[in-house]
């Protein structure tokens, strides 16, 4: 490993000795200032990838621009999960170093993710920012819906790290090598052993997008988790599995399968998803449905790959990833011992704190595809690379799916607004700086993004080849 | 001097600046209402001004034949989307319908609104910006950006601000114009793909895209979605059911800018986008859009016979002056054409006229049923003296503002079908049963209870004397209007200018 290496392998080496440290550093001095440490330790390795162009490739990890532009992007969802979770965790109780530490932790594990050049990288990455997910989850210790969520997560979890664990056997069997490039460029007929491992490892990518039929712990564990985990789980871990997924399809070659496949998970997802979001009545589930529809769409772009599909697909999930934050971190911040997830408890909120209130209408706009937030350019993305390729039929469903949408992510514009509180002198807390700049910047970031979006495709145009 | 102002993006700008400017005062009422008038009077003004010296804009010529303005600058290259604007004779005509009703919007709301006003001014400024970005865009993609913009301000004040079962009114007002629009962003994507295949530009500007060669079976299916977004707007029978409730939930200014500017929104996408854009299309499905129209007109006025409410009698009245539009966009010939562009513009001063005088009713009465009141002309003479004027207009009595529109409708759709208007001229003597009825019930009769009905007071005289010398203006000399959408037109429809 030469000085260069080190260098573009800083900001992953910081965030796990960062993890490390926290972990020492809350033993020394419990309850010290340990969010505080581990943002600026998030900071810092973001400033670092910012600053430092280093580029370097090793055996299983190669820093490259792509990898480099996903650790950014996971880096500032997890700093704002930090910031959310600061307050969130102090108000219901949730104490110690194992918070922080686990975040950096999870972090560094989605960097390996999207650098990986081999499939025991790529595994590692995942697995690891999943395990620490296990964690984040039920980290509420004595919640009922926290445990029972963790739990459904963990049996989940270990079933899709098996598949996907066999799936890459099976791959490494059939070709001998776990290097992704020389599996890559092995020859356009996928051998039949090769092709049940691709189709294993698809599965366990499922899983972890929550794309039917692999959705089922998606709303049990979004609903059961912190509200600030789950804003982390619904943006990061979508986002890092994504730019997983990514480093895997060119294995595939032109295999029409691929094709077949994905197309089935994007209808499928963007139909249920949508259609069980809508007779929810907890926020957090609702949510939690919305975005199996969500990852549908983030599917149809994939399906429409070879039409410039996959530039549709990132930058429909960084939107995405937006409103998620948004709409998570202000349910984070107005929970107070109890989370405040049942829809009609937010009757006339938009009013009472209208920072929250603005910052979950504009994300929920944006979900529902409605200019001018940031939404509508994804949809725009995707229906345009849907229609290139000629998948009429998936933009259609979409598009008529996107309209169901619209009906549920309005009805809680129409309780926070049209509704009148029931319980009008209800005081309201004064946000702190670290919460209204965690709701500000993914405001920010989907009305910039809905106006002019340009920088961002420019941007992706570059890094995705 | 206009070629070094940005002016048509200053018309769309200026009244989302002036909501900017209400957030400091945010708990400051006194001093946000006439911030927001302001900004409405000044965008007025300069619609205005563009009127007054349309005549020399039209001697310099632009790249666009018809057109007076035009911008263009790139926006987002990746998708190629560009910013592109352009004012001609139509868009001129509806650039001045839109500043004087937001400015009528916000003079007649300026006691009915007592709740969160900074923010209720705010998005009707929004909501203004919206709409001058549907009449101005020749991009389609940011015209679609616009189309749904103006609509989030509109389902706020519908939901927020409104009557009755206003949460039920304002989500179905949203679903039915969402799922035309959907399907429309579709087509728009489709037809901009099917122009880069063969020409290999991709753009989405209106010019080139009237270029695309199309065959009649795909010319069918991208017309049915544009048609479909379009229809819905309008409103045409049977897509119409959202109209009524949302009037009748609406706030005052609410139903003024629906009832004056939102429909347009969709007769003025047909005229600009739909028709141009498939000819074939749209030439096939005449027989349909005649057939839509007249059974509007009937079933609108029939419905409109019975009903109690004075503001949902004339939400449905809209759904049959809406129908003579249609059949002189279906007509697609110059006469016609004009007739329908003028109607709009008629309709929109009449009928946001009448929104306006039943608000003021309904802040003094708070009931706008038609059998709690009589006698009111002993009680409000000014009120009824405005009332049996717009009534008048709104059956389309000469001298008055929708007899210019609906004659030379009629006239020019004559050389098309005169069956059709044969059927329509039996549409025409509807509207005078219905509006007779509710005269009769409302001014004279004996009083049948006991309301305190005060006459109008300065600032309502102020804005129905506006409303009314509009009327008579564009009753009596329509001539000057007529001019001004002539070369437009002409261009439109093929003939020679």
């Amino acid at each position: 490993m030469t000085s260069g290496d080190l260098m573009a392998l800083m900001p992953l080496i910081i965030l796990t000795g960062g993890s490390v440290l926290v972990l020492l550093a809350g033993v020394i001095k419990p309850g010290g200032y340990l969010y505080e440490l581990a943002g600026a330790l998030i900071a810092s390795g973001m400033l670092w990838g910012l600053l430092i162009p280093a580029y370097a490739v090793m055996p299983a990890l190669a820093v490259t621009p792509y990898s480099r532009f996903f650790a950014l992007f996971l880096g500032s969802a997890g700093l704002i999960s930090l910031l959310l979770a600061a307050g969130y965790n102090r108000r219901r109780g949730i104490a110690g170093e194992e918070y922080p530490a686990t975040i950096l932790f999870a972090l560094a594990g989605m960097g390996a993710a999207c650098a990986a050049t081999n499939l025991l990288m790529l595994f590692l990455g995942l697995e690891a920012f999943t395990f620490a997910f296990y964690i984040l989850v039920a980290i509420k210790r004595g919640s009922a819906t926290g445990g029972e969520a963790g739990m459904k997560y963990l049996l989940n979890g270990t079933l899709s790290a098996a598949v996907l664990a066999m799936g890459m056997a099976l791959v490494y069997t059939a070709r001998g090598t776990l290097r992704l490039a020389e599996l890559a460029d092995a020859g356009a007929s996928p051998e039949p052993l090769f092709l049940a491992g691709g189709c294993l490892i698809l599965l366990g990518m499922a899983f972890k997008l929550s794309l039917v039929p692999a959705h089922l712990w998606t709303a049990d564990v979004y609903q059961g988790a912190p509200a600030p985990v789950t804003a982390l789980l619904s943006t990061a871990s979508k986002g890092a599995s994504l730019a997983a997924l990514l480093l895997l399809l060119p294995l595939f070659g032109a295999w029409r399968g691929l094709h077949d496949i994905l197309w089935l998970l994007a209808l499928l997802s963007m139909v249920a998803g949508n259609m069980a979001a809508l007779v929810q009545g907890n926020l957090k589930r609702m949510l939690a449905w919305s975005s199996v529809g969500q990852m549908g769409y983030v599917a149809v772009a994939l399906v429409a790959a070879p039409a410039g599909g996959v530039k549709a697909a990132v930058f429909y999930l960084v939107v995405y990833a937006a409103a998620g934050i948004a709409a998570f971190g202000a349910i984070s911040i107005l929970s107070g011992e109890e989370e405040l997830d049942a829809i009609e408890a937010w009757r006339g909120l938009g009013y009472r704190n209208p920072l929250a209130g603005a910052a979950l209408a504009v994300a929920l706009f944006s979900l529902a595809g409605i200019p001018p937030a940031a939404g509508f350019m994804g949809k725009f993305a995707v229906f345009a690379a849907a229609l290139r390729g000629g998948e009429s039929t998936l933009a259609i469903v979409g598009i008529l799916s996107a309209l169901v949408s619209v009906f549920f992510y309005l009805r809680i514009v129409v309780v926070m607004y049209m509704k009148p509180s029931e319980f009008p002198a209800d005081p309201v807390r004064k946000l702190n700086v670290a919460e209204i700049i965690a709701l500000l910047v993914p405001t920010i970031v989907m009305l910039l993004l809905g106006v002019y979006p340009q920088p961002l495709l420019k941007l992706l145009e570059e890094i995705l080849l | 001097m206009s070629g070094n102002y940005p002016l048509l993006t200053i018309l769309i700008f200026l009244p989302l600046a002036g909501s900017l400017l209400l957030v400091p005062l945010w708990d400051r009422v006194s001093l946000a209402r006439p911030v927001a008038f302001g900004a409405a009077a000044v965008e007025l003004a300069l619609a205005g001004w563009l009127y007054a010296s349309w005549r020399g804009l039209a001697d310099v010529p632009t790249k666009l034949p018809g057109y007076l303005l035009l911008e263009d600058s790139p926006w987002i290259p990746a998708f190629g989307i560009r910013y592109t604007l352009g004012l001609d004779g139509i868009s001129l005509l509806m650039v001045m319908l839109t500043a004087f009703t937001f400015c009528v919007a916000l003079a007649v709301s300026w006691k009915a609104i007592t709740e969160r006003t900074t923010l209720f001014l705010a998005l009707l400024l929004v909501m203004e910006s919206g709409i001058m970005g549907v009449f101005l865009s020749l991009d389609l993609a940011l015209f679609y950006l616009f189309w749904e913009i103006m609509l989030i301000p509109m389902f706020f004040l519908i939901g927020v601000w409104g009557h009755g079962r206003r949460i039920y009114s304002t989500i179905k007002f949203f679903l039915f114009t969402m799922f035309g629009s959907l399907l429309m962003l579709l087509a728009i994507i489709a037809l901009h793909l099917l122009h880069a295949r063969q020409s290999g530009v991709s753009t989405f500007a209106l010019p080139d895209l009237l270029h695309t060669q199309l065959h009649f079976d795909t010319q069918l299916w991208l017309f049915a979605a544009f048609f479909l977004a379009f229809a819905i707007k309008f409103p045409l029978f049977p897509l119409h059911t959202w109209l009524p409730d949302a009037h009748t939930d609406a706030p005052t200014a609410g139903s003024v800018v629906l009832a004056g500017l939102l429909l347009k929104t969709g007769s003025y996408g047909l005229i600009r986008f739909g028709y141009p854009l498939f000819p074939l299309a749209a030439q096939a499905l005449t027989p349909l859009l005649y057939t839509l129209a007249l059974l509007g007109i009937f079933y609108a006025s029939l419905v409109a016979f019975a009903q109690e409410d004075m503001k949902r009698l004339i939400a449905y009245s809209s759904i049959g002056h809406m129908g003579y539009v249609a059949i002189g966009i279906a007509a697609w010939q110059p006469v016609a054409l004009s007739g329908s562009i003028l109607q709009m513009a008629s309709h929109g001063v009449t009928t946001g006229a009448l929104f306006c005088m039943i608000g003021i009713l309904d802040e003094r009465a708070h009931t706008r049923d038609i059998a709690a009141f009589g006698g009111v002309w002993g009680k409000m003479p000014l009120w009824s003296f405005f009332f049996l004027i717009f009534s008048l207009a709104s059956m389309g009595v000469p001298g008055l503002n929708s007899f210019v529109g609906e004659f030379l409708i009629l006239a020019g759709t004559f050389k098309q079908s005169s069956l059709v208007v044969a059927l329509s001229f039996v549409g025409i003597v509807l509207p005078l049963i219905y509006m007779v009825r509710l005269l009769q019930e409302v001014l004279f009769q004996k009083e049948r209870g006991p309301l305190a009905l005060t006459d109008l007071d300065p600032r309502e005289l102020v804005i129905l004397a506006a409303l009314l010398l509009l009327n008579i203006w564009v009753g009596v000399h329509p001539a000057p209007l007529l001019d001004l959408i002539h070369l437009p037109v002409q261009l439109l429809t093929g003939g020679a200018p």
